[in-house]
């Protein structure tokens, strides 16, 4: 029997799938985790130096087979009327470098006159990121009072928040000055996208625990007790997450789309399996079981994810149902499960049933992680030899569906992304409302795509593309665009990314769940709070026997 | 100052946006002034120069007239779309060396010579009066100084390279020109408004709890 085929571009494309997927083994903290204990990476505190009133510096390294990172954090005294998740903020809780190698005192002296400034101060190539993160407020004040007093946290408030602090950017790849992901992309540690960021986020959620210890004390004083263990091990990082992410996915096709393509790749791999050992039917239960825990403890106040909340709740209670009636393990179980939960469940519960099915598989799927990042430079150069045929047939492959739309309508084409000039990150506006045409950003490829299939009509089908392109600079971006297509079927999202309904959480959920995250909650239609490494094994706890499955909560938990 | 070449080739596309070039040369002139600092030029102060020279308004009288032949004209070819169209038609310097001028600041044609040595996968040589350079695509060999404008370029597949440039992981730009940069990608950035302050970056529940 043949093989199952990765699932078409234009279902997996759309936004609304893109803004229901589930974290899985391919994520890259989980690439990140099995790796450091994989290749038994050892941590140290060199330095804490931080005062009672929770202000200093702290350094934590990570050592691997070939290198060592350190984070370098400086902590601050923030005033609460300064304390914003905006990316307008100009102050933090903390800040954060990724240190390529181990800083001396000159190093830290440097950085600490301007990794505290974010934005305003520059690092340089011996940086690998640049972030900062906020306290939760609530939880911080209660868990600095209560430790202080000998008692350990409310679980139902840990419960309800999750994190003690949550990043607000993580900068890498240039920014302020840092190293360019091409500087590091060949180092094996670091080839996957995101690592350098994903091992500063692991390395801030130690600091994080030990500085609310350390506050306990200074407050407390012989009466403080630690943190324990199981409690520590339930927070995890969180991350406000606003628009400046959104156009990431627009402006890296190629990159997008070796992700989705290496998910989509696992997905077909296994829905192939013939069939499942009973160990392999088995693994799947319980990782169900878990997720049921998850998604127990996913919370939000936002309408649109209420409702996709409860459509999971439901999906998951079906998908029990199904398991729990069949035997897993003949007739190509992984696909049958997949083939009904497309009539049967909503997005959310498809796509997390397809993430899931990839969890006793590791064989098949682990080594895909080595096929995400984009080393495929060249896909940028036109082929201007390309007939204009083909160039509208590439075109017609990816938006097909926008070259029948009417771009003038102003319910198409109702919003339109810029770059402001106060704080030169990108931002969403209303074209008709505000003045912001003339500064509209690329990031709308169908409208384009559209407009470039209509100006190619009256060109001769063979000639060169070239020649259009002569005459027609306004279309380059789309062609090359449709060119990568050819190399990149997944690196379009196939919705209007410029309607008057268009969701970018949904563009930043496609994004964030690469990254692993969970617990998505959407603070507005265009910004969102994530959680990162709730449940991982901090660095002295961490075993190749935990270092994956920790993103699934266990019941005892 | 030290630069990434992620940060210069940001700034460069949004300053050859501002400059009024349409995204796709603005993407392309991003990427031809980071090859240039990647060789250990000043790609920042050769962009500089091209968008100081204005031809994104009258665009059409600066490019080739006609692809097939030589492309000699009367006004100054603008290197950014100039150069765009040499590696579109890359593939004919494999039947014919192609004579273009004038060409203003063909420093900014040797990246696309580059990207054109990349699709043939021979070596190309630039040629004028005074200088010659050569790239495989991925580094450079230049000799003689580059003119401001130069009157003919011979560009042909030929040339090898064994002493090429080592590449450069930063950039050094000289500030004036990044000033100029900066000044161009301004105009990109839309004024900020009190209403684009507040649901632009989309406000929502409260951030601070």
């Amino acid at each position: 029997m043949s093989d199952i085929a990765r699932r078409d571009p234009d279902r997996v494309m759309r936004l609304a799938r893109l803004g229901s997927l589930h974290q899985s083994r391919l994520s890259f903290m989980r690439v990140l985790t099995r790796r450091m204990a994989r290749e038994n990476w050892s941590f140290a505190r060199p330095k804490f130096d931080i005062d009672a009133k929770g202000v200093g510096v702290a350094v934590y390294t990570a050592t691997g087979p070939a290198r060592t990172y350190s984070l370098i954090a400086f902590a601050h005294d923030l005033p609460p009327e300064m304390r914003s998740d905006r990316v307008i903020a100009t102050a933090w809780d903390a800040t954060f470098t990724l240190f390529d190698g181990v800083p001396t005192d000159a190093d830290i002296a440097r950085l600490a006159k301007n990794v505290p400034y974010q934005e305003a101060g520059r690092v340089d190539e011996k940086s690998l990121s640049v972030s900062r993160a906020n306290r939760s407020v609530r939880l911080w004040a209660h868990f600095v009072d209560a430790l202080s007093q000998g008692r350990q946290p409310d679980p139902a408030q840990v419960e309800a928040v999750g994190y003690l602090m949550r990043t607000t950017a993580v900068y890498g790849s240039g920014k302020l000055g840092a190293a360019d992901r091409e500087a590091i992309a060949d180092r094996p540690e670091l080839s996957t996208p995101f690592q350098a960021e994903m091992l500063s986020v692991y390395l801030t959620r130690v600091f994080v625990r030990d500085l609310v210890e350390h506050m306990a004390r200074a407050k407390g004083g012989d009466q403080a007790v630690p943190l324990a263990p199981g409690t520590a091990r339930r927070l995890g990082i969180g991350n406000s997450t606003g628009l400046g992410m959104a156009p990431y996915i627009v402006n890296h096709p190629v990159l997008f789309n070796n992700w989705i393509m290496a998910r989509e790749e696992a997905i077909a791999r296994v829905r192939s399996v013939e069939t499942a050992t009973p160990e392999a039917a088995d693994f799947f239960r319980r990782m169900l079981r878990r997720s049921e825990l998850s998604a127990a403890r996913w919370h939000s106040e936002h309408p649109v994810q209420l409702e996709k909340l409860a459509g999971l709740a439901k999906d998951l209670e079906a998908l029990a149902a199904w398991v729990a009636a069949d035997d897993l393990l003949g007739n190509r179980p992984w696909d049958r499960l997949i083939r009904w939960s497309e009539d049967a469940l909503g997005l959310e519960g498809q796509e997390l049933a397809a993430s899931l099915i990839l969890e006793p598989y590791a064989e098949l799927v682990d080594g895909l992680s080595d096929c995400m990042a984009d080393t495929n430079k060249d896909a940028f150069i036109i082929d201007g030899a390309m007939p204009v045929a083909r160039v509208r047939e590439l075109i017609m492959n990816s938006f097909g569906w926008a070259l029948e739309l009417d771009w003038s309508a102003r319910e198409n084409c109702a919003r339109a992304w810029y770059v402001s000039e106060e704080k030169l990150e990108p931002r969403m506006g209303e074209r008709f409302e505000e003045p912001i045409a003339d500064y509209e950003q690329p990031l709308a490829p169908a409208r384009d795509a559209a407009a470039a299939h209509a100006a190619l009509a009256g060109w001769d089908a063979d000639a060169p593309v070239a020649a259009f392109l002569l005459h027609h600079p306004e279309h380059r971006h789309t062609v090359r665009r449709a060119q990568m297509s050819q190399a990149a079927p997944y690196g379009e999202i196939r919705s209007n990314t410029i309607s008057d309904r268009v969701l970018p959480i949904d563009m930043l959920r496609a994004k964030l769940s690469f990254f692993g995250a969970t617990h998505f909650d959407p603070r507005s239609d265009r910004w969102v709070r994530i959680c990162m490494y709730a449940g991982a094994p901090y660095p002295e706890d961490l075993t190749t026997a935990n270092a994956d499955l920790w993103v699934y909560p266990e019941a005892d938990q | 100052m030290s630069y990434a070449l992620n940060e210069v080739e940001a700034t460069a596309k949004r300053a050859a946006r501002g400059a009024g070039y349409d995204w796709g040369l603005a993407e392309e002139a991003a990427k031809a002034a980071r090859w240039l600092c990647a060789q250990g030029l000043d790609g920042a102060a050769v962009l500089a120069g091209v968008l100081d020279a204005g031809f994104a308004a009258g665009l059409p009288a600066h490019v080739p007239q006609d692809l097939q032949g030589d492309w000699l004209a009367q006004a100054p070819l603008c290197p950014l779309a100039s150069g765009a169209a040499l590696s579109d038609c890359a593939a004919r310097l494999l039947q014919a060396p192609l004579k273009a001028g004038p060409v203003f600041r063909p420093a900014m044609i040797l990246p696309f010579a580059a990207m054109a040595a990349r699709q043939i996968g021979v070596c190309v040589t630039v040629e004028g009066e005074g200088f010659q350079a050569v790239t495989d695509g991925i580094g450079l060999r230049c000799e003689g100084a580059l003119p401001d404008t130069a009157a003919q370029l011979t560009i042909r597949a030929a040339g090898s390279l064994a002493s090429a440039n080592p590449n450069c992981t930063r950039a050094e730009p000289e500030e004036a020109a990044w000033a100029v940069l900066n000044r161009f990608a301004h105009k990109t950035y839309a004024p900020a408004t009190e209403e684009s302050r507040r649901l632009g970056a989309g406000a929502g529940l409260s951030d601070n709890d």
